[in-house]
């Protein structure tokens, strides 16, 4: 008869690779993290008028300095004195663009409903700045 | 008189790697441990949420502080809720003022759920004039 004689090897856990894979762990998380990274509209206010002065410095300014654009609760927009209709991007472009040839220094007040989305106001002022409208104002009704 | 060396030794030359993964391991606990997840938050407005636009540019963020303003107006500064009740609420006008005495330079970021009523917003801008906080940027997406 035969008799099995114990082998005496040396167990072992094979770690060659662990640094492969806490690498790739480290790769892995390092693309796809997600960094809070800023990106917006940038736009200075205008100061707040000291109390009591608002009624002495109030200007009039006529059509041919200032365009309102105003947004209403339904996300129509009125330009100065039209009715309030549905203005697609490109069109509001063509208007902006006009405004600017006829005079280059325009003030564009844009009147926000206080209903409406503000979604709305974002896409207005966006066009103004796409087509380098410098002075823009922002007020509610 | 100088030795003479016997033939040239032919030990390898190995660098110990043994502690490599050691190292990675290390290193991946800590940006685990370390790493804040903002979503935790209860009050958040996600990203796919925000406005798009075309004209976006990118804000540094070193001198930024943020405003987060919920579709419901809840309005989020310093990670403390709040809602404007009245014209003479100044809370985040309060909180604005002692970040300027802090850093002069500082924009206020909104980052606003693009359905949100506008008249929220202008509520709290009239806040930021009180403060003399004008440099304000609106965080949109860009459009595609």
């Amino acid at each position: 008869m035969k008799v099995g004689r114990k082998r005496k090897g040396k167990a072992e856990i094979p770690t060659a690779s662990m640094s492969d894979i806490a690498f790739l762990l480290i790769v892995f998380f390092m693309a796809t993290t997600k960094f809070d990274v800023k990106e917006g509209i940038k736009i200075v206010l205008p100061a707040a008028a000291p109390e009591g002065s608002q009624q002495a410095e109030t200007i009039q300014l006529g059509e041919d300095k200032m365009t309102r654009l105003q947004i209403e609760a339904d996300g129509t927009i009125a330009v100065n004195k039209e009715a309030p209709r549905e203005i697609e991007n490109h069109e509001l472009d063509n208007i902006i663009m006009k405004k600017l040839q006829e005079n280059n220094d325009m003030i564009f007040k844009v009147i926000t409903d206080r209903d409406a989305e503000y979604s709305q106001m974002i896409r207005v002022v966006d066009r103004l700045k796409s087509q380098r409208a410098e002075k823009i104002s922002l007020s509610t009704n | 008189m100088a030795k003479i060396q016997k033939g040239k030794q032919n030990r390898e030359a190995f660098i110990p790697t043994s502690s490599m993964s050691d190292i990675a391991f290390l290193l991946l606990l800590f940006f685990m441990v370390s790493t804040v997840f903002v979503q935790e938050k209860k009050f958040w407005v996600e990203r796919d949420r925000w406005p798009r636009a075309d004209t976006i540019e990118r804000i540094p963020r070193n001198n930024t502080t943020t405003i987060y303003v919920m579709k419901d107006e809840t309005i989020l500064i310093d990670d403390v809720p709040t809602k404007i009740e009245s014209e003479e609420d100044v809370m985040i006008a309060n909180a604005l003022i002692a970040k300027k005495e802090e850093n002069p330079e500082i924009v206020v970021c909104f980052r606003t759920d693009r359905e949100t009523k506008y008249g929220a917003m202008s509520d709290v801008m009239r806040q930021l004039q009180d403060a003399e906080t004008l440099v304000v940027a609106f965080e949109a997406q860009k459009q595609h």
